[in-house]
């Protein structure tokens, strides 16, 4: 048997990425329970028909945040956050930091784990307990990321394509009960209401802080930046394709009372004449997909954070996670509190990679500085 | 050491056998032949059914007020094998089953207690809602239910019934399912402009949420037959149903929204009193609304370009320009008047806005729009409003003549 140190060791050196990869692991990771609540939760905030140029907007906000993160780790090749920011901040800081993140990726896991199970025991599994829904799926990301990054990222990249085609197919089958009145005047109100839903929908796009741990892991990590630009911008145009269709065809009033409107979306249309009548089932198949590619990133964000801080194997820690993210998502008594678990997470976002990160990029290239003058 | 590897194996693999059991089965799964299918449902004022006053006397019921009588239509394991193999000539390929209670929810499980194979309603076409109940109850809570539902498909398509809409779930030719002949004749709106773009429940929803006025169309019946009539109008401050448009304010309304796929309009000359078909190719709207200062006004200009179907007229030929100009200005006459017609319904009479006019100025001028939305229906009835009809006779068939 290996050492844990070794081991340890050896995941870092050999296990690399490409770009494309590292790409195709930040669509997953975004592309998550937003897809399903986006146009409602946007609505709520806008309240017109421009919900769509506050997605592009949040977008574009995700993507300057991204930026910020792949320059804060490209200052420290082959280092995850974990690593470089004790470095940055001094070893309790950041180690506390380092906790933070882990944390952060445990309930977002929990989250994840949970809407999958609420949608699905509602639409798809009625009757199956939480528990059958939550633990095979909890066992399948074992299985993988026991494998380390590359096996994660040569999975992610079968399933993105599926997922894509799947989704385009599906949400532009619902042309049937599009009504473009739904979607103007554009801008009636001004750009008050835009602004207003940009918070909601840039959280939509939380997924990028990923690369504070895998540029650590990528062959070319100068080529972070395209990877983490790309990365955003395919889930841009599938948020605004999602936003668009539902809008048009629920109007903004009508999308405000329904719980998962992109579900509702896929069940308001049937097509005669083909194979299929109904297409629920191929919505909610990539969307499962999607949710476990989500889930897999942060149990696997989380056991390296644990195995890095405490210079162990990681192998132990991937284990003891599992519970730990199954009881978190487990503390929601009802539909209403994992939204509100939704919400926390996104808040502690933009705390932790919105604000962190720059803050940490200013205080390194001030120390960086300090040191070349004292050369 | 290699040993113990191969006790892991041996383990592993008994542990994927077990694994292999259970993805035979399926959790809390029901078989579809021990269910019923739902494929529609009508809603009435109550009015209990004889079968359930007989469970009433014999000690059946519960505490319940008699207000709602849901009807619903099944396709039941044992006619959907009944007609298939014996062709079922005499047969009837539906059941009907009425409840009558106060909430949705509790009529559709109390079915549960009536038969083997309970309701499923994944499967639902159509809803038809009577004008009595739609008259006394708001729609928002008499769909409630269904929406929430996870069975419950939102493309269900909403009807009203003039009369007892349990009447329209009826039919009396052998192997037809009403609700089924219900949502295929909405597919006949390319033939007539008598008939409303599809409102699935849904649509209804997004219409009940924005609280502005709508039509459902109306459903009639006679003797197990039945016939789209009109439209009821449904107002959205209360969301309940206030009146009727009948078959030809509805062709009214038609050319004025302009989403009409095809129909005719049938005129008569003035100097011959001989009758005159256009046909209806396609047609087109546009509602332009003016604001100056606080007075809002509307200008409908519709286009249309069709065919002579049609014509008694001995005198005059089609292939003369003359001619079919006549015959294009005694149409235009008779649109003119339908949306007269209908105008005039709509603002002296109901007082609502159906047509689309509020949703165009809310495009067009949002900001008045957020003002005058909350009793737009009542600023709607002052509105002055404008229109013009062109209607192009691009040819006439294959007869023509030159006299």
């Amino acid at each position: 048997m290996m050492k844990g140190s070794e081991l340890w060791v050896m995941i870092n050196s050999n296990d690399r990425i490409t770009t494309p990869q590292a790409t195709v692991v930040v669509i997953n990771f975004i592309l998550g329970t937003g897809i399903l609540t986006l146009p409602r939760t946007v609505a709520e905030q806008v309240k017109t028909p421009d919900v769509w140029l506050s997605v592009i907007l949040g977008g574009i906000i995700a993507m300057i945040a991204g930026v910020i993160m792949v320059k804060l780790s490209q200052h420290f090749p082959e280092k995850t956050f974990y690593q470089y920011s004790q470095e940055i901040v001094g070893k309790w800081m950041g180690k506390l930091f380092s906790f933070f993140i882990i944390g952060y990726f445990l309930v977002l896991g929990g989250f994840h784990a949970r809407s999958l199970a609420e949608v699905t025991g509602y639409l798809l599994l009625e009757g199956t307990p939480k528990w059958a829904i939550i633990m095979p799926f909890m066992w399948a990301s074992l299985y993988l990321i026991r494998g380390g990054i590359n096996p994660i990222a040569r999975l992610f990249e079968i399933i993105l394509p599926i997922t894509v085609i799947l989704f385009l197919l599906v949400a532009f089958m619902s042309i049937k009960i599009f009504e473009v009145d739904n979607l103007r005047p554009v801008l009636g109100s001004g750009v008050t209401p835009v602004l207003k839903g940009i918070k909601t929908t840039a959280l939509a796009f939380t997924g990028p802080e990923i690369m504070l741990i895998i540029l650590a892991f990528m062959k070319e990590p100068h080529k972070a930046g395209k990877a983490v630009l790309v990365g955003i911008t395919i889930p841009l145009f599938i948020y605004v394709i999602t936003v668009v269709m539902v809008i048009g065809a629920f109007s903004v009033d009508g999308v405000v009372t329904r719980t998962w409107p992109t579900l509702d979306l896929i069940r308001s249309y049937e097509l005669t004449g083909l194979i299929f009548e109904r297409f629920d089932s191929l919505l909610l198949v990539v969307w499962i997909m999607q949710m476990f590619t989500s889930f897999t990133v942060n149990h696997y964000a989380a056991s390296l954070g644990l195995s890095q801080l405490f210079q162990k194997n990681i192998h132990p820690f991937m284990y003891g996670v599992l519970p730990v993210i199954y009881l978190i998502s487990m503390i929601p008594k009802n539909i209403n509190d994992v939204f509100k678990v939704g919400d926390m997470v996104g808040n502690a976002a933009l705390v932790l990679f919105g604000f962190l990160p720059l803050l940490l990029l200013i205080i390194s290239k001030v120390k960086g500085r300090k040191y070349e003058t004292n050369l | 050491m290699k040993q113990t590897s191969n006790h892991v194996q041996f383990l592993l693999v008994l542990l994927s056998v077990f694994l292999l059991a259970p993805l035979a089965g399926c959790w809390s799964s029901h078989e579809i032949e021990e269910r019923s299918l739902g494929v529609g449902v009508a809603l009435d004022k109550g009015k209990e059914s004889m079968i359930e006053k007989e469970f009433d006397e014999q000690g059946g019921g519960y505490a319940r007020k008699n207000l709602i009588t849901s009807t619903y239509q099944l396709i039941t394991p044992q006619v959907a094998s009944s007609t298939t193999k014996q062709g079922g000539p005499q047969q009837k390929s539906y059941v009907n089953v009425s409840e009558t209670g106060d909430s949705a929810f509790q009529m559709l499980r109390e079915l549960s207690l009536r038969s083997d194979t309970p309701l499923t309603s994944p499967h639902m076409k159509v809803m038809v809602i009577g004008e009595a109940l739609a008259r006394s109850y708001s729609l928002e809570q008499l769909v409630d239910q269904s929406l929430r539902d996870n069975d419950f498909r939102p493309s269900c398509l909403m009807f009203i019934s003039k009369g007892r809409a349990s009447d329209t779930l009826e039919s009396k030719t052998a192997g037809e399912i009403p609700a089924f002949r219900l949502s295929t004749m909405v597919e006949n709106a390319y033939r007539t402009t008598r008939i409303l773009p599809p409102m699935s429940l849904i649509k209804l929803e997004s219409q009940i949420q924005s609280r502005s006025s709508f039509l459902l169309q109306n459903v009639v019946s006679a003797n197990g037959e039945i016939k789209f009539a009109g439209a009821g109008i449904i107002k959205g401050k209360t969301n309940k149903m206030i009146g009727f448009l009948n078959e030809e304010e509805l062709d009214g309304l038609t050319w004025i929204t302009g989403k009409g796929k095809g129909g005719l309009v049938k005129s008569f000359d003035k100097n011959t009193g001989q009758l005159i078909v256009y046909e209806i190719e396609s047609m087109k709207s546009h509602i332009q609304p003016h604001v100056k200062g606080n007075n809002i006004s509307f200008d409908v200009h519709i286009e249309s370009v069709g065919r002579l179907s049609e014509s008694w007229m001995t005198s005059g030929g089609t292939f003369n320009n003359q001619f079919l100009q006549n015959a294009q200005k005694t149409s235009e006459k008779k649109v003119k008047h339908l949306v007269r017609n209908v105008l005039e319904k709509m603002q002296k009479e109901y007082q609502v806005d159906v047509a689309g006019f509020g949703n165009r100025l809310r495009i067009r001028h949002p900001r008045v729009w957020m003002r005058v939305k909350e009793n737009w229906d009542q600023t709607f009835s002052g509105v002055p409003i404008n229109y013009d009809v062109k209607l192009m006779i691009k040819d006439y068939g294959a007869s023509g003549s030159t006299k």
